[in-house]
């Protein structure tokens, strides 16, 4: 058969809200072009309307699943700006909200991954095992998925009582399904079969692209914003950055099973050293930070998340610019997806974590 | 297939069934909503964790300062201040918050930020209705009650998990 | 056996057991069991409000909702084989199913080359996809109907070489014959990789996972049933059903020893019995295993499960040389 563009488009049972215009003669991809944009929604000119305080639950929402880590940055930022201090319980509160939303979000992608794959049991286990994260999120936080608990200066409400113990038991269990998960997806010969030599992407390329998250580390480069700029308290605590050399569609699942393991070793030392203490720093609820730009780093659960604002005096940013993960990504679609096989498509899209409102924005 | 180690993959193959059959022996995580519900939190009250359902106002202590609906109005916009009958001796103005369940996203900064603690979250979750208008509580409407909770819970034992009435 | 002189008996063979209302009874059985006993392996409930008793009547429902549908006949397709396709498929599943007896006497049309005539009307299922995928007028209908054809003609190879051995042990190609000659032993225990080579490819026939690349794929929607809307496409969905459970007779009656079995239980018992338990064992790997790509499965059915069946086959004849059968 000749060439024919298909088009996957944003309407579509296996592509997000994202469209791919796929160029494929006979079985192999000649040329994948990404096209972004359907879910744009300007939510960095709407910051410039919202107060500092107001502006949480507008950026929380572009990345729903992993909704901490998107406004871990954000928050960083406004504190650097405005000079506030925060105190040392909010700081391990933070990092494990933080460490239990990356969690989340990785059996979320593990559940999609299924989907795409064609392997339904694969999508209901991680979604079910999330509840157990879930739950323990709604009773610290009050909601399940979009918190709104961050804000400059600390977290919004102590935890409640017993939550220690809660939280212990549930990463227990989690720590006994990922043994589980071993055995049934990641060792899966079938699982090997479509993920092992499948859209790799060499060390020096990944550097090339510019991509980060765990398809950079999965390409064996060990960056990790929470090492190499720690903030909060990541500089206390033990952990170790999971990489994979051979850069191939497995390597990044392992890397995100890997991640799940070391952010269960975080959690557990939080639940630990927590001191005793205030949970928020005492600032005027209208912030108006001093005239400056300011650039954060924070890690999130799909790579790397950055904040620049500026602030002109006032109650509102002057500008915010967002620097997603998934936007980093966008040029490793091209590059990974010329020659290889039309079934391959899903597998290569969703190993980088494509997050199509969060790249849009 | 023939040419890979034929032996360590019959094994994985193994393993993987054993684990989906072992499944089979388990007990079922569903809950089975609506026969049972989920037990909540209390409501959420400024500064302790709590559920963030339907808000509950007091209008007793309500002073119609429209905090609430300075902090919401650039969030959602979700706050109105409408006036009621009758006279409130706190409430000069007469005037109590109005809010409408199809724009507030249940942040709960309007609880954060009210002075007088008039302004609480509850655990009522059951908002749906089928028509926009209706979704639209008036402070009065704010002013019930909530229901009462449901009794399960997610429950993790040492055969999987699962939602224990 | 029909016998043509008894018009009212054959009838009742033929239309209500073990034919059609058995059939589409046991079919519609076969359809909540699947979805019940994956929503099991997947920790999660399945159906559960249609009927009395935990969503035994949601097939019957889904049947019925498709009654109410439109069918829908794209523009340019070619209306007549549009039509005429699902009519097709049903044809050759219901010939498969009219050949393999359920016991001695309870078949409804009896053979000296009955298995013979199953493996041809199998190799005409492919036929049947491609006037489909054709008639439907779509480029991805027609990129999953090209790897259905694919698929199921390189794995009809296999599974014709898999028999061939029990053809030899038991001398004839008439089922009746080869359920009759395992009453000493059956023959899942002296061919058991010509079973296995069986099982794998009956998967692959049927178009399950892992083997299920024409039918659900990310890019081609439903592959060549895509078009297929309405009782169009509840006679597709019986059809394929129809020949899950003439396979897994098939398989029952070749390598389980049929109706075999001790006497209190009358031999049809046993045969369901059995033929549940395959059906059980073909609907686990649904849980199991995700979807193989057109190429690796290609690649299996050539150089895995061909020599596969070759060896079985060797075997085979060593056991006859000297096991003296």
């Amino acid at each position: 058969m000749s060439e024919v563009t298909l088009n996957i488009g944003p309407q579509h049972p296996g592509s997000g809200h994202f469209r791919l215009v796929v160029s494929v003669d006979g079985d192999t991809i000649t040329k994948a072009t990404p096209d972004p944009g359907y879910v744009h929604r300007g939510v960095e000119k709407q910051a410039e309307y919202r107060e500092y305080l107001q502006n949480i639950p507008l950026l929380e929402r572009p990345v729903i699943s992993d909704s901490n880590g998107s406004v871990y940055a954000y928050v960083l930022a406004v504190e650097r700006l405005a000079g506030l201090t925060v105190p040392e319980r909010a700081q391990y509160i933070r990092v494990l909200m933080a460490e239990l939303n990356r969690i989340m979000s990785h059996l979320y992608w593990l559940a999609i991954f299924g989907i795409f794959l064609g392997h339904s049991t694969m999508f209901m286990w991680p979604f079910g095992d999330r509840e157990a994260v879930i739950d323990l999120a709604q009773r610290a936080m009050g909601t399940r998925l979009t918190y709104s608990y961050f804000v400059p200066g600390g977290v919004r409400n102590d935890l409640p009582d017993g939550f220690k113990d809660q939280a212990i038991r549930a990463i227990e269990f989690l720590e006994k399904r990922l043994i589980e998960y071993n055995a049934i997806f990641m060792k899966n010969p079938v699982f090997l079969q479509r993920t092992r030599g499948v859209g790799i992407l060499r060390t020096d390329d990944a550097i090339k692209l510019g991509v980060v998250g765990p398809t950079l580390r999965g390409s064996g480069i060990d960056a990790d914003a929470r090492k190499d700029e720690p903030y909060d308290v990541y500089d206390k605590l033990e952990f170790d950055i999971p990489t994979f050399p051979n850069g191939d569609c497995y390597s990044r699942s392992l890397v995100r099973l890997e991640e799940i393991k070391q952010s269960i070793r975080i959690v557990r030392q939080v639940l630990e050293a927590m001191p005793p203490g205030a949970f928020r720093a005492r600032n005027p609820s209208v912030l108006k930070p001093p005239r400056g730009s300011v650039y954060t780093r924070t890690e999130a659960a799909r790579g790397t998340y950055a904040y620049f604002i500026t602030s002109k005096g006032d109650k509102t940013p002057y500008r915010l610019k967002i620097s997603s993960p998934s936007f980093r990504n966008l040029p490793a679609f091209e590059f990974l997806m010329r020659g290889s096989h039309l079934a391959d498509m899903p597998t290569i899209y969703w190993s980088l974590d494509y997050w199509p409102l969060e790249a849009d924005r | 297939m023939i040419g890979e180690s034929c032996l360590s993959n019959l094994r994985s193959h193994a393993s993987a069934m054993r684990s989906g059959m072992k499944h089979l022996l388990r007990r079922r995580m569903t809950l089975r909503y609506p026969e049972s519900k989920m037990e909540l939190p209390p409501g959420y009250r400024y500064p302790q964790a709590g559920y963030k359902g339907r808000h509950i106002l007091e209008m007793e202590k309500c002073t119609g300062c429209s905090i609430c609906e300075y902090m919401c109005r650039n969030i959602t916009g979700a706050i109105g201040m409408v006036p009621v009958e009758g006279t409130f001796p706190r409430n000069r103005k007469a005037i109590f918050p109005q809010i409408d369940y199809g724009m507030c996203v249940f942040c709960g900064f309007c609880v954060d930020v009210c002075v007088f603690s008039a302004l609480n979250m509850t655990q009522d979750y059951e908002l749906s209705s089928y028509d926009k208008q209706q979704l639209i509580y008036t402070p009065q409407q704010l002013a019930t009650p909530p229901g009462v909770s449901g009794r399960a819970r997610f429950v993790v034992t040492r055969g999987g998990a699962y939602h224990k009435e | 056996m029909l016998d043509l002189n008894e018009p009212l008996a054959s009838l009742l063979q033929v239309l209500v057991f073990p034919g059609l209302t058995f059939a589409l009874i046991f079919v519609l059985f076969m359809v909540w069991y699947e979805r019940k006993l994956l929503a099991k392996m997947q920790l999660r409930v399945g159906p559960l409000y249609a009927g009395r008793f935990e969503g035994i009547l949601q097939p019957m429902a889904d049947f019925i909702k498709l009654l109410f549908k439109e069918v829908i006949v794209p523009k340019q397709a070619d209306k007549f084989f549009f039509l005429l396709a699902p009519t097709f498929m049903m044809a050759v599943s219901a010939s498969m199913l009219a050949l393999i007896p359920l016991s001695a006497s309870q078949v409804i049309a009896d053979s000296n080359v009955a298995l013979l005539i199953i493996i041809a009307l199998l190799s005409l299922s492919p036929l049947t996809i491609i006037v489909a995928a054709w008639a439907s007028n779509n480029k991805y209908s027609l990129i999953g109907g090209l790897r259905a054809l694919h698929q199921m003609t390189s794995y009809a190879i296999p599974m014709s070489f898999s028999i061939l051995g029990i053809v030899l042990m038991s001398g004839s190609f008439s089922l009746l014959a080869i359920v009759e000659s395992q009453r000493s032993s059956w023959f899942i225990l002296l061919q058991p990789l010509g079973a296995v080579v069986f099982y794998l490819a009956a998967l692959a026939e049927l178009e399950r996972v892992p083997f299920d690349i024409p039918e659900a794929e990310t890019e081609i929607v439903m592959g060549w049933e895509t078009e297929y809307s309405g009782i169009n496409y509840g006679i597709i969905m019986t059809a394929t059903y129809i020949k899950f459970y003439a396979l897994a007779v098939l398989f029952t009656d070749l390598f389980l020893g049929g109706w075999l079995g001790p006497a209190p239980v009358p031999p049809v018992i046993w045969t369901i019995l059995k033929t549940l338990l395959v059906v059980t064992l073909m609907m686990i790997p649904r849980g199991v295993y995700p979807r193989l790509r057109v190429d690796q499965m290609l690649r299996f059915g050539w150089t895995g499960l061909l020599p596969l069946s070759l060896v079985n086959l060797l075997i085979g004849l060593v056991e006859i040389a000297y096991l003296k059968l």
